[in-house]
């Protein structure tokens, strides 16, 4: 599937600098509505960055993001939240001392956009978690607390979601679940970015994927077409990872 | 029926008539005021501390900034004291708005800073060179305003709203988000919250609660010097009556005072040294053995503390 | 007027230097608050008072004295207090409020055992040991008078203090680079956990950190009835300020930049006083906020710390 004429989130051309260091380096991809895009690499190569430039934790140095025609390049999370995007945590962060059931409610209450994304109670169930909705969230497991991180960010009622890594830790049962979660979320009309490791999750739930080192895209297309890919091969070489 | 309505039965009606009905019962009206004074200031920096994690050292900046916002309404401008009491919070607010910038700070330098300006704030209105301002380090004397009897049921109306304010947080998603940002400032933007103002909001109220105490403490005991409603003993007490109580919980700083300043009167008022000493060694114990207070303990054994 | 304020803020401001610079140590090597930092100094300068009150000694040995005698202090205490303290999730600020107890503790006991009342040592005690020193090095007897230095006159106390203090900031030049306990503790300093995992043993060189924090701030506590004035129980949490903005300007965890911060504060220090002296005592506070503002890196530029 190609990305649609103009697509939802357009990345130019994005820098971002630590001290001397370029974490990313004239990066540029696009992502169109209810696409499945996989964003892969080897580690420090700024997959996470991207992801943490597009949410608005770090403003970019350099280059322009744009959302659904609107520049966003460097705008506040919480605004970006309301604008329609949000992103889950490589390592969840709930708010540990709120139930399962606030911390929804609190992303409902204060981050829903456009869209009405409906109640805790569905959302929760929706992902396997009602029979936890009262429990502080620091007593879930980091599976299911991984779970509540992406309840809170679909509470909002996102149209661009960015995924990062989550399938670190998942079991295969639950890491099909969360593949069919997903690709619904897709056919709803949701763009994902979803940062991966895991090949084998990623072959599954992706229709393009960008290969990234070094702060830059060096491969964009199918998985399969990748692997045929003499620098993507070199990029990887020595990097583990299971399909 | 809804958690805030048992909340305010439960917890705000209780003290509001106990303090209402006790001055006709018990004679030392001074040590009831005394009490709810640092009742007030224990829930106001529970707002700040408690709900955002945020610890202002210098807390009693804002008290001090309240006494005197409403004793210079009263010198020079010969302001009625409810008036004046209003100048005080604002002052208090004001100089709250001023020190925002302090946020970008984290944990201990915003403690620090914060201390500095209490500091800085105490020095300038205590300076010989604005005596005909502040009177300078003569300290304060009101004419005209004594009314123990309508300024202790101004600090009990305080006390409830403050009070009432806390339980509406306890309840509420502002609280909520406060909590949140305690917790994790990078998630709470991503749930959507505006982390700088929401944090602002709760900073303001928390000075508005302190500028009010300082206000009405102005007004009852009508004369005080710059050390008195500057001393960082008000910082202390507060401090070790919201640790002691426990963070974010309505019945926390009420549970610290009542037990901490019921204690102190019984032991400490003639020896300062041994009230330091003990407050001393009592912060260094909750910190090494209950970091999160009394309330914490319950927490664990599975009472819901409101 | 110029060149004595700028001459008197050098010497003043080393002395600043030692006092910021156990603060800073402690700071650098386990990310821990000292809020009682002011009230160790408070205690040195005690001690010093009452060696020259009960056996007439020179406050100059005292200086070894003291530093010695916290620094073994400093090794249980850090034992007690600190690991425990480590392992909180917020240490740092918790950090905050054990040391501020502490700080309680140590001023109430100290000001029931000694009362109120200011203390204070005849300041030409230092300036007999500046002469002696100046003496053999002239080859005759000098006088305990005041020293002149590039046509200014200053007290030989305030002589003494400078010149010692940076051989204080000298010795801990050459513990931190040139001693292999020194390089261990830099190397905590630059990254805990990265030393923890080379098998550094991170505990025995902090606490050995920390006890050398405290006893540089029980010695510079000795020229603390020179420099500062009287003493007082209660002139710590001034001085804690005070080492605060001093380690801030010249940048959290480098000791470098703590003597930059004091010769920057002391000269401030003494220009203060010199022109709008009532204002004198807002210095440290507006200093400390608005370098915490403007630069918080501090003038050197590292670690930041934002929220």
């Amino acid at each position: 599937m190609s990305p649609e004429p103009s697509p939802l989130l357009a990345v130019d051309g994005v820098v971002k600098r630590f001290g001397g260091f370029r974490a990313l380096d004239a990066l540029s991809f696009s992502v169109g509505a209810g696409e499945i895009l996989g964003l892969v690499g080897p580690n420090g190569s700024g997959k996470t960055t991207c992801i943490n430039v597009i949410s608005g934790l770090y403003r970019p140095d350099g280059g322009s993001i744009h959302f659904e025609g609107r520049s966003i390049g460097g705008l506040a999370s919480h605004r970006l939240v309301h604008a329609g995007i949000n992103r889950t945590f490589q390592v969840p962060r709930p708010f540990l001392t709120l139930t399962a059931r606030e911390n929804v409610e609190i992303a409902i209450a204060y981050g829903a956009s456009r869209e009405p994304p409906g109640d805790a109670e569905t959302l929760l169930a929706s992902l396997d978690l009602a029979a936890f909705a009262d429990q502080p969230a620091g007593q879930l497991n980091s599976a299911h607390q991984k779970m509540l991180d992406l309840a809170r960010a679909l509470a909002t009622g996102p149209r661009l979601l960015l995924v990062d890594e989550l399938a670190a830790g998942l079991n295969p049962a639950e890491l099909e679940r969360v593949a069919i979660k997903l690709k619904e979320l897709a056919r709803s009309g949701i763009a994902l970015l979803v940062v991966e490791h895991l090949m084998g999750f990623i072959d599954q739930i992706t229709d393009r994927i960008i290969v990234m080192n070094a702060g830059k895209e060096i491969f964009e297309g199918r998985l399969a077409e990748a692997s045929r890919n003499p620098q993507v091969v070199e990029v990887f070489l020595g990097d583990e990872n299971a399909a | 029926m809804p958690r805030i309505v048992r909340h305010v039965l439960l917890i705000l009606l209780p003290v509001v008539g106990a303090f209402a009905i006790l001055p006709s019962v018990y004679g030392n009206q001074l040590l009831l005021f005394n009490f709810m004074i640092f009742m007030t200031l224990a829930q106001g920096l529970n707002i700040i501390y408690g709900f955002t994690g945020y610890l202002p050292f210098g807390y009693v900046g804002f008290f001090g900034a309240g006494a005197y916002g409403f004793s210079l309404m009263v010198i020079h401008l010969h302001a009625p004291p409810l008036i004046a009491l209003m100048v005080g919070g604002s002052a208090a607010v004001a100089l709250a708005v001023l020190l925002t910038p302090l946020f970008r700070l984290s944990g201990a330098y915003f403690s620090i800073a914060n201390l500095a300006a209490a500091l800085a704030v105490f020095q300038v209105v205590s300076n010989p060179n604005l005596e005909s301002v502040t009177k300078g380090p003569y300290g304060i004397s009101l004419s005209g305003v004594f009314d123990p009897a309508l300024a202790y049921g101004t600090a009990l109306a305080v006390l409830a709203a403050t009070i009432g304010l806390v339980i509406y947080l306890r309840n509420s998603h502002f609280g909520m988000a406060l909590k949140a940002i305690r917790e994790d400032p990078i998630s709470a933007s991503m749930a959507g919250i505006n982390v700088v103002r929401e944090r602002v909001i709760a900073w303001l109220l928390s000075a508005l609660v302190a500028g009010l105490a300082g206000g009405v403490f102005a007004w009852y005991v009508s004369v005080f010097y710059p050390e008195t409603v500057f001393s960082v003993e008000f910082t202390i007490f507060a401090i070790v009556f919201a640790l002691f109580g426990g963070n974010a919980t309505v019945t926390g700083p009420i549970l610290g005072v009542v037990i901490l300043y019921g204690i102190y009167n019984a032991v400490g008022i003639s020896t300062p040294q041994y009230f330091q000493l003990l407050y001393g060694a009592l912060i260094m114990g909750l910190v090494m053995f209950l970091p999160n207070g009394l309330a914490s303990l319950l927490q664990r054994w599975g009472i819901d503390v409101p | 007027m110029f060149t004595y304020s700028l001459l008197a803020g050098l010497l003043f401001g080393l002395y600043f230097s030692l006092i910021g610079l156990g603060l800073n140590l402690v700071f650098g090597v386990m990310r821990i608050v000292n809020l009682a930092h002011g009230d160790f100094l408070m205690l040195g300068a005690f001690l010093a008072f009452w060696l020259f009150t009960l056996f007439a000694l020179n406050p100059v040995p005292a200086i070894a004295i003291a530093f010695l005698a916290f620094a073994i202090v400093g090794l249980p205490l850090y034992y007690l207090l600190v690991p425990r303290l480590l392992r909180a999730k917020d240490p740092e600020m918790l950090s905050f409020i054990l040391f501020f107890g502490l700080s309680q503790v140590i001023e109430a006991v100290t000001t029931i055992a000694f009362g109120t009342s200011e203390r204070s040592i005849p300041g030409d005690q230092l300036g007999h040991a500046v002469a002696v020193v100046a003496g053999f090095f002239a080859g005759h007897k000098v006088d305990t008078g005041p020293v002149e230095l590039l046509g200014q006159t200053f007290p030989a106390s305030w002589v003494a203090s400078g010149v010692a203090s940076g051989c204080a900031v000298l010795l801990v030049y050459l513990y931190l680079y040139r001693t292999r306990l020194g390089y261990l503790t830099r190397a905590v300093m630059d990254n805990r956990e990265e030393a923890i995992a080379t098998g550094i043993n991170v505990h025995r060189v902090s606490a050995v950190a920390f006890g050398i924090g405290l006893g540089l701030a029980a010695a510079a506590g000795v020229f603390a009835p020179f420099m500062l004035g009287s003493i007082t129980p209660a002139m710590g949490a001034e001085v804690t300020v005070t080492s605060f903005a001093v380690i801030v300007i010249g940048s959290l965890g480098n000791p470098l930049g703590t003597v930059l911060g004091g010769i920057v504060y002391g000269i401030s220090y003494v220009f203060m006083q010199s022109y709008y002296s009532s204002w004198a005592n807002l210095l440290p506070y507006v200093l400390l906020i608005a370098i915490l503002l403007v630069r918080p890196s501090g003038l050197l530029g590292r670690r930041v710390r934002r929220a």
